[in-house]
């Protein structure tokens, strides 16, 4: 008897973990709806939190970013706690997402109907898909008028579809080459290269001097696709890149020839030794961090290129030397030669939302808020407003060339989704390791395209 | 008590494979319910892209290697280490090191040294080779590259699993030989081997699944994209590219269903026509004999 009370015991044990085990999945899919909790632990202590004070008012957010630089998480957690002092009954849960790691988790949390009520929003086709899936709050009517003022005409483009406005712009990142006028002084360089034989000539001199021209973080593919992009922008007419979303055969000439464009300077050799094994953004061996420890002299890239290449100096401050000019114009190009391409970063609230989202994301815009996201990122602010915060003369003539560029375009593999970003990421650096030709190169593009 | 057991694995392995079999027959990006149902399409895609052939060509080069170059390597540094020599725990641990660290850690760690600027090239210079090798893009090293690293990392397992059987083995056996006159090479080649062959094929069963499997190792050192380029991509890896960094989930829910039935095939075959003839050849016949 004994023992088949201790057997049974076990066996009652045994069932209720079950049951517990069952609940607690139970419990996850359905408390995760509304409140947007990602991890148990976090779920169980807000519905503690909530039933011990049934404060009527009481909301509480979750909010991913990716600023995972120190200025950038503390800015957050000051902002969001100004935010909290002035709308009582607001708490925002803040959790910081690796930049590479974002759009996976996004994807994930959309699936599992557990998504951040606040999120960082870059637009483009994946703005489009999470519009399709129903996840995205529509926010134009939302926005404080004096916020829409603040930021002037067209600020809200990158983060807009069909005239409605899904996310608050808080950056411009309109790119370029960034290179040190420390080593152009050394290689004896005294002007700018403005066109491409302008700048094939700097990159001789600059090698002849011993320098390596140009980093490139080809490991990651995306740096490389830029240089792709950049050409296309250059090669392409406003009406080929205008009708790009629609219409994606990629079968106008000016697409091959921004693609013979990238080969011909691979031919040149223009890249740091070993630019297929280097990637970005991470350590001093990486793209940014040859810029930043004077190994390399420049490199094309978004306007965060100054935050990042600061985080990578010897002495953790922004590179002083460090200057900004336009990606050079290509003979017979049929774009602008001021075209500038870039993108945006923006916040998101997600169709679930609480009201108090939409309050947030107009607190962010604020002039004093959004000069503090562009010292923070070291980028230049979306609210014009703020623009007087930015001191960096490479940044500075950066945000000279958007405000007088014919057009601006968003990056290709934003604006055309995941799948054809992949396609164009594979293919250029197939290219660069000269395993296909600038034709085979389109190929695999279309390829791409066609079976999406 | 198998009831929790049982249910965590329904829900965490049954499941997903067959939510990866609905998926993988519709176009698919991720965000809110699969609408498109392409039928076969994704499979039609997969089965003639050249580089999936590729990939699973890699899985089944780096699974012979692996055989070829861990497999002796194993059984000679077990064999050695079987004996009473000095310094013999210290020696098990160093070999067994590389197996216990994260495949992140050894893939970052290697990664940085390989690269054209990195350590290995900065010490060959250092002894006069002065020329730069690609070890990590060079299409014609990385697969070479790539079993190096394998192979440090996980030989250890193999030497701990054979002298586990070696150990097992009875030590009447051996000394019965040497008072019969045989040698030490004669013993270990006429005796152990043989008895130690369940042990190699069961490490050999675990090592063909590994390789079939193999994914973090290429996707740290290599990055998303050079390993296309280098000849080091395998099926989980062509997944990865094709799949989520494509953003094409329903894609990559076929290919991993293919690579679900390819790794299928293989194991079940193994077992069939290796691991079941465990008793012909071994203990029970001879004893009988």
């Amino acid at each position: 008897m004994l023992s088949l009370s201790g057997n049974l015991k076990k066996t009652t044990a045994g069932v209720a973990a079950v049951l517990a085990l069952t609940l607690g999945f139970a419990g996850c899919s359905s408390g995760s709806g509304s409140s947007g909790e990602t991890s148990a632990a976090g779920g169980s202590e807000t519905t503690t939190t909530q039933t011990s004070e049934p404060a009527a008012e009481s909301v509480t957010m979750t909010f991913w970013h990716n600023g995972t630089g120190e200025k950038a998480t503390t800015y957050w957690e000051n902002t969001v706690k100004d935010f909290e002092a002035a709308n009582p009954g607001v708490t925002i849960e803040i959790q910081v997402v690796q930049n590479e790691d974002l759009d996976g988790k996004l994807q994930t949390a959309m699936q599992a109907g557990t998504t951040p009520d606040i999120f960082l929003q870059r637009g483009g086709g994946k703005m489009a898909e999470m519009l399709a899936a129903g996840q995205v709050m529509d926010i134009t009517d939302l926005i404080d008028a004096d916020i829409k003022a603040a930021y002037g005409e067209g600020a809200f483009g990158f983060d807009s579809l069909n005239g409605r406005i899904y996310a608050m712009p808080m950056s411009v990142q309109p790119e370029g080459l960034w290179y040190n006028q420390d080593l152009f002084d050394q290689a004896g360089i005294t002007t700018n290269p403005t066109d491409m034989a302008s700048f094939n000539e700097a990159v001789a001199t600059l090698k002849a001097a011993g320098i390596q021209a140009v980093a490139l973080g080809a490991q990651d593919a995306w740096p490389a696709a830029h240089w792709f992009y950049s050409f296309a922008l250059r090669e392409c007419s406003k009406d080929v890149i205008d009708n790009l979303t629609s219409d994606k055969k990629f079968d106008d000439p000016c697409w091959l020839k921004a693609f013979q464009d990238v080969a011909d300077l691979n031919a040149t050799n223009p890249w740091n030794q070993g630019f297929l094994t280097t990637v970005a953004q991470q350590g001093a061996g990486s793209s940014a961090g040859l810029v930043a420890n004077g190994q390399a002299a420049m490199e094309l890239m978004g306007s965060w290129e100054p935050g990042v290449i600061g985080g990578l100096t010897p002495d953790g401050e922004n590179l002083a030397s460090l200057r900004w000019f336009a990606f050079p114009a290509v003979d017979g190009g049929q774009g602008d030669p001021t075209a500038i391409m870039g993108g945006s970063d923006g916040y998101s609230c997600s169709a679930a939302a609480p009201p108090a989202c939409v309050d947030f994301l107009n607190f962010i815009a604020q002039k004093e808020y959004s000069e503090g996201y562009a010292d923070a990122y070291s980028t230049l602010p979306a609210n014009s407003e703020a623009m007087g915060v930015v001191t960096d003369p490479s940044l500075k003539a950066a945000a000279e060339a958007y405000s007088q560029a014919a057009y601006a375009v968003l990056w290709f593999d934003t604006s055309l989704g995941q799948d054809v970003g992949n396609a164009v990421n594979n293919a250029v650096v197939t290219l660069l390791a000269g395993q296909v030709d600038a034709a085979g190169a389109l190929q695999l593009m279309q390829a791409a395209v066609a079976a999406g | 008590m198998a009831g929790p057991a049982i249910l965590v694995f329904v829900t965490f392995v049954i499941f997903p494979v067959f939510v990866a079999l609905y998926y993988s027959f519709y176009s698919w990006k991720g965000y809110g319910p699969a609408t498109n149902f392409i039928g076969l399409g994704n499979y039609k895609w997969t089965l003639t892209s050249h580089d999936f052939w590729g990939a699973v060509g890699h899985n089944f080069i780096i699974a012979a290697l692996s055989l070829l170059f861990q497999g002796p390597i194993a059984v000679l540094l077990a064999l050695l280490l079987n004996q009473r020599i000095r310094g013999r725990s210290l020696i098990r641990v160093l070999i067994f090191v590389p197996y216990v660290i994260s495949e992140a850690i050894v893939g970052i760690g290697w990664r940085l040294m390989l690269q054209d600027t990195g350590a290995v090239n900065a010490l060959l210079h250092k002894i006069g080779l002065d020329q730069t090798v690609s070890w990590i893009s060079n299409p014609k090293v990385a697969l070479w590259t790539l079993m190096f690293v394998i192979s440090w990392k996980y030989v250890g397992f193999a030497v701990i699993l054979m002298l586990a059987g070696l150990q097992g083995i009875p030590e009447e056996l051996s000394e019965a030989a040497a008072v019969d006159g045989a040698s030490y090479w004669q013993i270990q080649r006429h005796i152990m081997l043989p008895l130690l062959t369940p042990t190699i094929k069961v490490w050999a069963f675990l090592s063909i699944i590994g390789s079939m499997q193999l994914f973090d190792l290429v996707y740290i050192i290599w990055g998303q994209y050079i390993g296309s380029i280098a000849g080091t991509s395998t099926m989980a890896y062509f997944m990865a590219q094709n799949g989520r960094l494509s953003g094409q989930l329903g894609r990559g829910s076929a290919i991993a269903i293919v690579v679900f039935v390819i790794s299928l095939i293989v194991a079940l075959a193994y077992q069939r026509f290796i691991l079941n003839r465990n008793v012909d050849g071994a203990l029970t016949e001879r004893g009988m004999a």
